[in-house]
């Protein structure tokens, strides 16, 4: 494995002199709001079909009748040289068929004038991969990752400059004009693409602001006549009621992330906040959390949680949800039209819906809020001027906004064999459909959000908005808004760590009372040097 | 009688072709990858220069920077003292297993009953660990097999699969179903070896059944389980990677981190590289030293061991 397979040899440690070296240095970086603001391409937005829901930002547009007929919005081929593009991206399920047995990736690179072979690989490893790949220096042409996974990796701003291509001149203010489906992307996204002084990324914006939400199997809660909490006891409640191991029925999944939200812990930058009398706390450090890890505690003591879940690290909560074995599981938002999609095939009346947000304190719920894109797309380094143009007009095709024949190939296919049409003119996929798509060219490039009804999901649309803009309202200030932030490893180490001690808390294997001293272990392996750094950032943005 | 260089190449040319195959293999994946242990002294930066060799030439040298962030580090001890307690354990409760197994195979007079044990005992060998830890999780876990028995029967839950004192023992079960069929194979060619007139003619002079083992089949076999033996010893450190990192959450890390997964989370996953290499420099000093400890000892009790200098 890794770095434990590097060793060859030994050598005997006894007579080294310890003492006089240096400890490994690498440190954070954050580019200003300022700087940022020098770089952002122009925003030129195209609207092809008028919304029926005309949202506020950070909320997409809504549309509740599918278009027709559709726009074509680009009219030239992006690919010109014949040259094979490699791509690597994520998904969260079954792996697809690959070039050349998969008729959806034919169809699209028929359209794009050039063979794009995506490697897709599994989401939840992404990490690892991911780091192996930095590290040997070896990226594909085309590699979008998780931003999730990307602020995690420490001295990213060098992994950038040496593997990726700087995008600026391409891109950067009036230039962005050559690829105008780019153009559309909201500057939102476009400011944490920047690296170093530099344009590196293109981004694929986020639909809602929210990292996570509480969702529940409403279709087994209402056959149990049990109604949806409003207050933490009553979620408690919830969990007992729905509990049922002869039936090898649990009420939670991991919720721990969303318990926090409910007793309003501070979420920015991972849970931050502006202290009373100056500087910063984090999340560790407040009341709400401790309260919070008791809370969460308990409904593992009291049996509530899917014990496959607490045995090992392969249980798979939302599998274990759609059998119905799970009622309440946390996940984001982007999960819930798919889940429904596909579900409502296999269990007759499946109804996924995301639990109102209360707070658990009294007054007002907090919810988290995040900005930055769900993905980063980076080009290789050194392709040549005009081999990066062509890859960036392959994803310019990709970012063709809703309402064109470009986003309906993109997102579902061709017409009749990945998808077939409903009464009301939306698409609906086949099998052939479900299996062949996986993101291999929308996650590599994103769109102006929009959230469409479609026939297999009625009611999304408005359900979705429902939870949104009822949601929206106490959406949390982020402190670092605009503020590209690479932070200190040593930092994003201990946090590590400090979630190993805070689980054994959890699962009851270290008292409560333990937390005090897993904060100060905190605070001393890095947590301060993250505070002091966040802190002078926050001070040299005028924060 | 000392021939020239020339002659002995003309001589042994054939035997050298045989071998060079092998010695690129080693050279180039054992010993060339070797020098990338420099980086346990180096702060070092994968994205310096323009090159994964830039990188190397580029890094800032640290000294014995990373081992003292190593050494300083309790939860690095933590994991050395797991890895030591659970391959003391198995040493005890898992290495004589596969012995036991295959006297007893080697007793079976029915050729047929013989090999249908044997391929049932070598299957889970190969299956992953995820399969394995699947299966265990299936049938022992809380929402397994025996829980639902047990609820159904209002008799107290057994709670193996989460408990941290137990994991030890957990974990080497895993393993004994794993691999304790595999581990056969090479003891059941060791006892074809044994001169079948040994046997006659302990049992002409009156040694019954435990007589003939003690004498005959022990004897026979000892030289292939020092090797083993001392074999496994230089692999202290290692004792596998994904059946720790599958379980870890179940029952924490003061329980189930080792020396691989302490790797993965501190070094890898935070890009740490040099406290990495440090860590994997450490385990194989520590596995050579006790190779070459076990070597001797096994030297002392007249035994071959794995090499002798004579």
């Amino acid at each position: 494995m890794g770095a434990g397979a590097v060793a060859g040899f030994g050598l005997g440690l006894g007579g080294w002199h310890v003492g006089c070296s240096k400890r490994a240095s690498a440190q954070g970086a954050a580019t200003s709001a300022a700087e940022i603001a020098a770089l952002l391409p122009e925003c030129r937005p195209v609207q092809l079909v008028l919304p029926d829901i005309e949202a506020q930002q950070p909320l997409p547009n809504g549309y509740l009748k599918y278009p027709s007929p559709l726009v074509r919005a680009i009219a030239d081929r992006p690919g010109r040289s014949g040259r094979t593009i490699k791509t690597m991206s994520p998904w969260w399920g079954p792996t697809p068929p690959g070039l050349g047995r998969n008729a959806f990736l034919d169809a699209v690179n028929t359209e794009l004038g050039i063979s794009v072979n995506p490697s897709v690989q599994d989401g939840n490893t992404f990490a690892d991969k991911l780091s192996a790949m930095l590290g040997a220096r070896d990226v594909p042409d085309v590699l979008a990752a998780p931003m999730w996974e990307i602020d995690k990796i420490p001295r990213f701003a060098d992994a950038v400059k040496a593997l990726f291509a700087d995008l600026t001149e391409f891109l950067s203010g009036k230039a962005v004009r050559a690829f105008p489906m780019l153009a559309t992307l909201p500057t939102v996204a476009w400011q944490y693409c920047v690296w170093g002084g530099r344009l590196a990324a293109v981004p694929f914006p986020r639909d809602n602001p929210f990292p996570w939400a509480l969702f529940y199997r409403k279709d087994l809660t209402d056959r149990a006549g049990v109604g949806v909490p409003k207050t933490i006891d009553e979620l408690y409640a919830f969990g007992k009621a729905m509990t049922d191991p002869a039936r090898g029925v649990w009420a939670f999944g991991g919720i721990f992330d969303m318990i926090q939200m409910l007793f309003k812990c501070p979420g920015s930058k991972g849970g931050w906040r502006k202290r009373v009398g100056g500087g910063l706390e984090y999340k560790f450090e407040t009341a709400e959390f401790r309260q919070a890890l008791e809370f969460t505690s308990r409904l593992f003591k009291d049996g509530m949680v899917h014990p496959d879940l607490v045995a090992s690290k392969g249980g798979d909560a939302m599998q274990l949800f759609h059998g119905g074995k799970i009622i309440a599981v946390q996940n984001g938002l982007g999960a819930w039209a798919g889940s429904q999609s596909e579900q409502s095939k296999v269990t007759a009346g499946y109804n996924i819906q995301p639990m109102p947000i209360f707070s658990a304190l009294g007054g007002d719920p907090l919810a988290w809020g995040a900005q930055d894109p769900v993905f980063y797309t980076f080009i290789k380094k050194g392709l040549g001027k005009e081999r990066t143009q062509e890859i960036l007009r392959v994803l310019d095709w990709c970012a063709a906004p809703f309402g064109s024949t470009e986003y309906e190939l993109n997102a579902y296919g061709v017409e009749g064999r990945h998808f077939t049409r409903a009464e009301d003119g939306s698409p609906v996929p086949t099998d052939l459909g479900r299996r062949e798509l996986a993101g291999q060219y929308s996650f590599i490039g994103g769109r102006v959000p929009v959230i469409v009804a479609t026939a297999d999901v009625p009611h999304f649309v408005q359900d979705f908005f429902a939870y949104t803009t009822s949601t929206i309202r106490y959406l949390e200030q982020d402190l670092f808004e605009g503020i590209k932030i690479a932070l200190p490893p040593n930092y994003s180490k201990t946090i590590i760590a400090t979630e190993d001690k805070l689980n054994d808390v959890l699962r009851g294997r270290r008292p409560l009372s333990d937390l005090h001293q897993i904060v100060r272990e905190w605070r001393n392996s890095g947590g301060d040097e993250g505070r002091a750094f966040l802190e002078k950032t926050l001070i040299r943005n005028g924060r | 009688m000392n021939r020239s260089l020339g002659a002995r190449l003309n001589r042994d040319w054939p035997l050298l072709a045989m071998t060079a195959p092998a010695a690129l293999l080693l050279l180039v994946f054992h010993y060339v990858p070797t020098l990338g242990n420099v980086i346990a002294f180096q702060d070092y930066n994968p994205f310096m220069g323009n090159s994964a060799l830039d990188a190397f030439l580029h890094s800032d040298w640290i000294g014995l920077g990373n081992f003292e962030t190593l050494f300083d580090d309790s939860a690095f001890w933590d994991a050395v003292r797991n890895t030591l307690s659970i391959t003391l354990f198995q040493l005890v409760f898992f290495f004589p297993l596969p012995i036991i197994l295959a006297i007893l195979l080697s007793s079976v007079a029915s050729a047929k009953l013989r090999s249908f044990v044997q391929s049932v005992s070598y299957l889970p060998h190969f299956f992953s660990w995820v399969l394995v830890i699947t299966f265990f999780v299936q049938m022992l876990g809380g929402a397994g097999l025996l829980a639902q028995e047990l609820r159904r029967h209002d008799l107290p839950m057994w709670d193996v699969m989460t408990n941290p004192s137990t994991f030890i023992i957990l974990v080497t079960s895993e393993a004994v179903w794993k691999d304790v069929g595999w581990g056969t194979i090479i003891f059941l060619a060791a006892l074809a070896g044994i001169d079948p007139s040994l046997y006659e003619a302990a049992a002409v002079d009156g040694a019954g059944r435990w007589r003939r083992l003690w004498h005959v089949t022990l004897p026979g076999i000892r030289s292939v389980a020092v090797l083993l033996l001392i074999l496994r010893l230089g692999d202290g450190l290692s004792v596998g990677f994904e059946q720790y990192i599958l379980q870890r959450e179940a029952v924490g890390r003061q329980a189930a981190e080792v020396l691989d997964t302490y790797v993965y989370y501190q070094a890898i996953i935070p890009q740490q590289w040099g406290l990495g290499a440090a860590a994997g420099l450490f385990k194989a000093g520590i596995g050579l030293a006790l190779i070459l400890i076990a070597n001797k000892i096994a030297h002392g009790l007249g035994e071959q061991g794995v090499y002798s200098s004579r």
